[in-house]
């Protein structure tokens, strides 16, 4: 019965086209030259945006170790009246969506990072660094006694920090290079915007992901190189599992009643990531995806602006547009992704490894079918 | 003075329409912009000349001109006249401003606005029977082409409709007035409000019913009402304004000033029965608006059910009534006109005034938020949320014919809890939830509407500011009106008794039964302390 079952899915599967598509070299998302006005636009400026995402991360992490108030962690150590002024103006990165995320993968978890951080070795690491930081501190020394739990579970929040800064870094590299790549008019394909992107991927693949703290000139780790994290699997999968997919029910964009069941009980179940999110919500005032999309408008490539000039509402409705073209940008990543992970390889010929490689493939199109790709078919 | 507020709109009207080169659409439109800007001016320059120390008539002017006939031009204005003139110059000017850049034929279309206005104008500030029967039907012919004209897809059918019924009204009005000047004797058609003293009770009876029956078309009252939610959804945004914002206040003002002084005696007998009229005004105006789809409709449904409470109050015949009725007036005419307007505004960037269709206005990126915010304060303000004018007037209404009819008031209240139902089904079908995709864009990724313009706004926005200044200082507008109508209770020679709890009455003197008519009067003396309930002195409500 079963047998039946798994050779007819690929046939009468309503996505199977996605998938045949994807087979024979083609991408998920149009390759049209709207699109890739779009899709560079969006990641010229995304690059640029995690690039300063990125480097707070790991600001916070290094130099914002245990500060309970940490009021200038934003500054990346950088303070000043005028820069303090420029805050309150608002003329600034709005790194709490920075942070948003990180909270949404530590929240998903996933990966080995996640496992790592609920390991012996991993405590008595953060034994070993509290002890050093509380030092002359018999507040500290006093309430850690109390609760032991709240100055790890604050590392393990750092530990998340720290990895998705480092997983940003490698993601802004790929971005920004793929930007100059376009500005020397190399990349006029949507297909050369995932290969790019995938090989991207592939050559960091093996990355190592570590993180140690400097407290009063000495040197802890918290995540040693020893423990063996990397890239790929435990940072990139788990923040394409929680972010592209998963996500996160954003109060405001949409009003969601947890007590009719509109969210499941069950977060492998969650479908709130950025593949599925509606853009025409995005503009309320501090809702996450908004304070993204005002970060991409700052540092919006003029060739995309002329873009969006062209149309309808010009710029009064920027951030929406920005949002459909950053979901189309992310459908190219996702592409980039599956590709990469495909059990066979890209450039598989034998018919069984082709049957693998789509059977893998069908099971993410069950994934993407309630997803926003249908709707990025169209222009 | 008030010669100029007539000769502004008319010379315009007059310029716009001979202009001797040929004349563009928006270059029509700014020149009507400045001849009405000029009028409001002079409104207004009228307003701080205005003394209120005088209950009287002010800026009198009077000319022969056909004698044998009784007419003469009269004119003058009381408080009464006075903010209804202001309202006048301001909504036109608003209706020309929300008025398309590209209007077709905009020669014609202009100067019809304009003669509008002056045919509104003159009949505010007539004191002359005749001459009031003669601007109130001037009025009807620009309407009549404005809608059939300019108007929508039904507009024939409208036009014709909105004619007929406003003609029967006219004819009305004018055998009214003939019957009261030959039954009088007066050897003219100018206006006094002793003219029906007198007369016996059964003529005044037939005069007031088909002045009733003349302006209930015009308020509109139910079931005389059917020709008001035609025409509406068959007009453009400016002529709806200037419908609902003036020309129904044409109904009320002529009612209580030609109809409730004058025929006082009849008037009290007939109150009761007047104001459960105005309760199923209010009601079924409020619950045909609840059954609405198209938005217009809807807020013209609104309109025959507060236009209720405005013959509530004159039925209640008390200082504060009449201060409430007039108010009313005024605080529909801002209301009703800020609906319109910003009902306009969605239909002309949407395509659709359905409530079916329409979702999620208020989206803050591709929707029109602003527009969203001002419907939200607008029907506030129409449901009586304190703050703004529209619950002030209200008030003020309830709490001077509470005192007269409870039953009824109590029952007109529901109407305003009603209206917060239907304007509340508008807001949530119409502005909240996610913007809606059309047949067309279903497929793609977002619906995209047309940017809203600060021309668009801006008439709104003026508007929206109206509705605090005067619901947060009301005795800007009742300093005016207050010294006014208090002196038309005082002129009344009859008073209505006041309903009032049994401990209010002992000790406050007897209340007599006066010969000839058929139902309880008090006595001046006892009204006096009755009135103490519920008066309005030094222009401070006593609320």
């Amino acid at each position: 019965m079963s047998q039946m079952m798994t050779s007819q899915v690929p046939n009468i599967h309503p996505f199977a086209h996605y998938v045949d598509r994807l087979i024979s070299g083609g991408t998920l998302l149009p390759d049209t030259p709207d699109n890739v006005v779009e899709v560079m636009g969006a990641l010229d400026s995304y690059g640029i945006v995690l690039d300063r995402y990125s480097k707070n991360l790991i600001h916070i992490a290094d130099h914002q170790f245990l500060v309970l108030f940490p009021v200038f962690k934003y500054f990346d150590g950088d303070i000043s009246v005028q820069k303090i002024w420029q805050h309150f103006c608002h003329d600034r990165i709005n790194y709490e969506y920075a942070e948003y995320t990180m909270k949404a993968m530590m929240w998903h978890g996933g990966g080995g990072l996640d496992a790592y951080l609920d390991t012996d070795e991993f405590r008595e690491n953060c034994q070993v660094a509290i002890a050093a930081k509380i030092k002359l501190n018999p507040v500290l020394q006093v309430f850690h006694r109390v609760f032991p739990e709240f100055l790890t579970e604050q590392i393990r929040q750092l530990s998340y920090y720290s990895g998705l800064g480092q997983f940003w870094r490698v993601m802004s590299d790929i971005f920004t290079s793929l930007a100059e790549r376009y500005r020397r008019g190399e990349i006029t394909h949507i297909p050369q915007i995932v290969d790019h992107v995938k090989d991207g991927l592939v050559a960091d693949a093996a990355r190592p992901i570590t993180y140690s703290v400097d407290i009063g000139g000495k040197s802890y780790d918290i995540m040693p190189a020893s423990a063996g994290l990397t890239f790929l699997p435990d940072t990139a999968i788990p923040y394409v599992e929680s972010i592209f997919f998963r996500g996160t029910p954003f109060l405001g964009t949409v009003s969601y009643n947890a007590q009719a069941q509109q969210i499941s009980p069950d977060k492998s179940r969650f479908t709130y990531g950025a593949l599925y999110a509606d853009p025409l919500p995005i503009g309320g005032s501090g809702i996450p995806p908004t304070l993204l999309m005002q970060d991409m408008f700052r540092h919006l490539p003029d060739y995309l602006e002329e873009h969006y000039l062209k149309s309808v509402r010009g710029l009064g409705d920027v951030r929406v547009k920005i949002c459909a073209s950053f979901q189309r940008s992310m459908f190219c990543v996702t592409n980039a992704a599956l590709i990469g992970l495909l059990p066979k390889g890209a450039d598989a010929t034998d018919p069984e490894d082709v049957a693998a490689n789509r059977e893998f493939l069908l099971g993410w199109m069950e994934r993407l079918a309630s997803s926003q790709l249908e709707q990025v078919q169209t222009p | 003075m008030l010669s100029a507020l007539l000769l502004i709109p008319l010379l315009g009207a007059l310029v716009v329409g001979c202009w001797p080169s040929k004349l563009t659409s928006e270059r029509a439109k700014t020149l009507s912009i400045g001849v009405l800007a000029i009028n409001l001016v002079v409104s207004l320059y009228l307003l701080s000349q205005f003394d209120l120390a005088i209950t009287g008539l002010q800026f009198r002017e009077s000319i022969p001109w056909l004698e044998p006939l009784g007419l003469g031009y009269e004119v003058g204005i009381d408080g009464l006249a006075l903010p209804l003139l202001i309202i006048n110059s301001l909504l036109s000017l608003v209706s020309v401003f929300a008025s398309d850049n590209d209007v077709r034929r905009p020669r014609l279309y202009y100067p019809l606005l304009l003669i509008i206005t002056f045919a509104v104008a003159g009949a505010f500030v007539a004191q002359n029977l005749l001459l009031f029967f003669i601007f109130y039907e001037l009025e009807l012919i620009p309407l009549y082409l404005l809608i059939a004209i300019w108007g929508g897809p039904q507009r024939g059918y409208a036009a014709t409709k909105f004619l007929i019924y406003t003609a029967i009204s006219g004819i009305l009005i004018l055998a009214s007035f003939l019957g009261l000047v030959w039954l009088s004797g007066a050897s003219s058609f100018d206006y006094s409000a002793t003219m029906a003293h007198g007369l016996p009770w059964i003529q005044q009876a037939v005069l007031l019913a088909a002045l009733l029956i003349g302006f209930g078309i015009k308020i509109p009252l139910f079931p005389l009402h059917t020709w008001l939610p035609d025409a509406h959804v068959q007009a453009s945004t400016p002529i709806s304004v200037l419908l609902a914002g003036v020309l129904l206040k044409l109904g009320t003002y002529g009612l209580f000033r030609f109809g409730v002084t004058t025929f006082s005696e009849v008037w009290v007998d007939l109150a009761p029965y007047l104001a459960w009229w105005a309760v199923i005004s209010v009601l079924y105006g409020s619950l045909a608006a609840i059954a609405q789809t198209d938005m217009k409709k809807m807020v013209a449904y609104s309109s025959v059910g507060h236009m209720g409470y405005v013959l509530l109050a004159a039925a209640a015949s008390n200082p504060l009534s009449y201060v409430g009725a007039v108010f009313q007036m005024l605080s529909h005419g801002f209301i009703s006109a800020l609906l319109f307007l910003v009902v306009g505004v969605v239909y002309k960037k949407t395509g659709t005034r359905d409530l079916t269709v329409l979702r999620g206005l208020l989206n803050p990126e591709r929707g029109l938020p602003l527009i969203g915010s001002v419907m939200v304060l607008a029907v506030m303000a129409s449901a009586g949320i304190p703050g703004m004018v529209g619950f002030i007037s209200e008030f003020i209404v309830y709490r001077g014919s509470f005192v007269s009819f409870v039953p009824q008031t109590l029952l007109c209240l529901l109407g305003s809890g009603l209206t917060a139902v239907y304007f509340l089904l508008l807001v949530n079908r119409a502005f909240f939830g996610r913007l809606a995709s059309t047949e067309s864009q279903a497929l793609e990724q977002d619906p995209v509407l047309p940017v809203v313009t600060w021309q668009d706004r801006a008439p709104a926005l003026l508007l929206v500011s109206l509705l605090f200044v005067f619901g947060l200082s009301p005795s800007w507008m009742t300093r005016w009106i207050e010294p006014t109508t208090t002196a038309m209770y005082d002129a009344m020679p009859i008073k209505l008794e006041i309903t009032v709890h049994p401990a209010y009455r002992s000790g406050r003197g007897d209340v007599s039964e006066t010969g000839g008519v058929s139902v309880d009067l008090t006595t001046v003396a006892t009204n006096i302390d009755l009135a103490d309930l519920a008066t309005c002195s030094d222009g401070d409500c006593d609320l």
